[in-house]
């Protein structure tokens, strides 16, 4: 090889190199970082709010898991997780008696319990570099019936959201495919599907490892 | 005397680097391609003053350096044209780009200047390290070029970081292997990308000339990304715990100015017990986000005026374990858990959750217990910062309760430390406000 091959051969690895550590490692790197110190604000959240705990931690991989399969790209799917650990960090404006109220909610208690969405958006605006996520936060108890036009990644949000907590409340996906599902955006609901026929979700899901924490 | 630290610094470093800058100039005018030269430094100027910001995991103070991305252009070019030609070069760029600083950094000339010495200096290492290659490797190919380069940013850094890591220990009042330490633990991710980028600058230079500038803006881009993601991920560490310490205080407002005293009272402990400046600064960071396990519980409970039942005190206790549960699942903050766990536990084993006894409790939590009590005792200075169950002692009796509480509920040790710390404290405010005592 001429010693002008071999220059241009250099250039181009140490190019490709470059741009590769710079425009694919580092972002990854730092998403990771980001991702880590929000898992500390969602983690006080959760231990806040009874059998919560480790809530986010679940969420993450599914909610990437299906926003990979419905082709969502990979700025959104980041968008997705940062979501996941921010979406309730407004309940540290909520109650500590609302929050853990063992019966069911007053219409009042209800409407408090509601703007933590709100709340956890605005805290989101006021984080830099995360102002991006603010909407999907606004937006993660989004119903399909009623906002349809809604982002697709809201939907999801919304739908895994949920079906978290039927899952904990003893449900089984297929069950809450069929049920309230119904309420949530159908392509969302069949990839759920698809992805639970695969593998069996609530058995890899160590739902009661919070338990001993709360007694 | 700092002052004068510095002209003894300067005079020592200026010696050799205005006898080199003289050797240089010899050659400079024998060297080809002047025009080249001339373009490359230009780039390497506008990279020079295009800096980003590189903390030293330092979020509390202004310790933090300036990074530029020339330093891959200096090296191309002492491998390239030799080492008089990046040494003038080197010794330009800093001292234009340092002046130029001075107007819109408002940063002092004096270190426009010590900043070129230390170029030079660094230059001329790196101009030996290819000398070297050259000696080894007569006959010119490619992997001599790679070999040389290798080894002229590997000298070029070395030199670089030990006159800086000096200049920060003189100037700052840190410890000289810390700094070193410091500007050393990010090397090899750096020295790889710098390195990347000189073999790009230099062959395309070489073979395009001057057009050959314009080919390397893309890896120039490329290489200020990688330093700007860098400086956010520090920066985003710092940003994590300030935003841990503003959800204690949302938690419980009482906690707000606790936090920052008990903070900086800890870190001086720290200090004044000797442990290492990186260590000082984790206890700092570990005393901001002490009662981060308050954020969890019932804002009844903590903002109850009365005493508190059994039932509601079981609670309060175990603020210790849920912070060091909520920060435990961030590996970056993992260091500080254990002390948040136990800046409850007391000497005699009567403390809480967990009943340690003595050693088994870690330094840095028994400093966390010694300066909390101590804060709690005195309280803040406006009604909000007071608790809302106890009155508040003076200093001079808080101290005592110390004293008194010191080898049963704190560590005697600490205790003596503290004492120092706040004697300290007083002589200094005394001095300020004219001999009125607080």
């Amino acid at each position: 090889m001429s010693s002008f091959w071999l220059t241009i051969a250099i250039v181009a690895f140490c190019m490709g190199a470059l741009g590769y550590y710079a425009f694919v490692v580092l972002p990854n790197q730092f998403h990771r970082w980001r991702c880590q110190s929000l898992r500390a604000f969602a983690r006080a959240v959760e231990l806040r709010t009874q059998g919560r705990f480790g809530s986010a931690d679940l969420l993450a991989p599914l909610v990437n898991e299906v926003a990979l399969r419905l082709g969502l790209p990979l700025q959104e799917r980041r968008r997705l997780e940062l979501a996941v650990y921010l979406r309730d960090i407004g309940m540290v404006g909520i109650p500590y008696a609302v929050l853990n109220k063992p019966t069911s909610l007053t219409p009042i208690e209800r409407l408090t319990l509601d703007r933590h969405a709100e709340l956890s958006a605005a805290i989101a605006e006021q984080i830099p570099g995360l102002w991006q996520v603010a909407p999907l936060v606004r937006q993660h108890h989004v119903v399909y019936a009623e906002q349809p036009e809604a982002p697709l990644a809201a939907h999801l949000l919304s739908a895994l959201d949920n079906l978290l907590v039927h899952i904990q409340q003893g449900y089984t996906p297929e069950q809450w495919c069929e049920e309230a599902g119904a309420r949530y955006h159908p392509q969302v609901v069949a990839t759920v599907r698809a992805v639970c026929r695969e593998r069996p979700l609530a058995e890899s899901l160590p739902l009661h490892r919070s338990a001993a924490l709360w007694l | 005397m700092r002052k004068r630290r510095f002209w003894y610094w300067i005079g020592l470093t200026s010696l050799p680097a205005g006898a080199i800058l003289l050797a240089a100039s010899d050659s400079l005018a024998r060297v080809p391609a002047i025009e080249t030269l001339f373009w490359l430094m230009l780039v390497a100027l506008v990279a020079e003053l295009f800096l980003v910001r590189y903390p030293l995991r330092h979020g509390y103070t202004d310790l933090g350096i300036w990074m530029s991305v020339s330093t891959p252009i200096v090296i191309a070019t002492i491998v390239l044209y030799g080492w008089e030609a990046g040494v003038w070069m080197d010794a330009v760029i800093t001292l234009v780009a340092g002046l130029a600083n001075t107007l819109f950094r408002s940063t002092y000339p004096r270190w426009a200047f010590l900043n070129t010495v230390q170029s030079i200096l660094s230059a001329f290492c790196a101009g030996m390290a290819v000398a070297g290659v050259d000696w080894l490797i007569a006959y010119e190919s490619a992997w001599r070029y790679v070999l040389a380069t290798g080894a002229a940013l590997g000298a070029y850094h070395l030199v670089n970081s030990i006159l800086i890591s000096t200049n920060i220990a003189l100037f700052e009042g840190v410890q000289w292997g810390w700094a070193i330490r410091q500007n050393l633990s990010a090397f090899p991710q750096e020295a790889m990308v710098m390195l990347l980028f000189s073999l790009i600058v230099g062959p395309l230079v070489k073979t395009f000339g001057v057009s050959g500038l314009v080919m390397a803006l893309a890896p120039y881009l490329t290489l200020r990304q990688a330093f700007m993601l860098w400086t956010r991920q520090h920066d985003l560490y710092h940003q994590t715990i300030r935003s841990l310490g503003f959800l204690v205080q949302k938690a419980h407002p009482y906690t707000g100015g606790h936090l920052q005293r008990v903070a900086q009272w800890a870190r001086k402990v720290a200090q004044h017990l000797g442990l290492p400046p990186e260590r000082c600064e984790l206890v700092y960071e570990a005393a901001l986000l002490h009662d981060l396990g308050k954020t969890v519980l019932d804002e009844r409970i903590l903002n109850k005026p009365g005493r508190l039942t059994p039932s509601e005190w079981k609670q309060i206790k175990r603020h210790p374990q849920l912070g060091a549960e909520i920060l435990s699942g961030t590996p970056f903050l993992v260091p500080v858990v254990p002390w948040i766990a136990y800046h409850h536990e007391r000497p005699d084993g009567k403390g809480y959750p967990y009943g340690l006894k003595g050693d088994q409790i870690p330094l840095e939590a028994r400093i966390i217990a010694v300066v909390d009590a101590f804060d709690a005792m005195i309280g803040g200075e406006t009604p909000s910062q007071q608790r809302t169950y106890r009155k508040a002692l003076s200093i001079s009796e808080a101290l005592h309760e110390l004293r008194r509480g010191a080898g049963t509920q704190f560590d005697p040790t600490v205790v003596s430390v503290f004492e120092a710390v706040v004697g300290e404290w007083q002589r200094e405010q005394q001095r300020l406000q004219g001999g009125v005592k607080r």
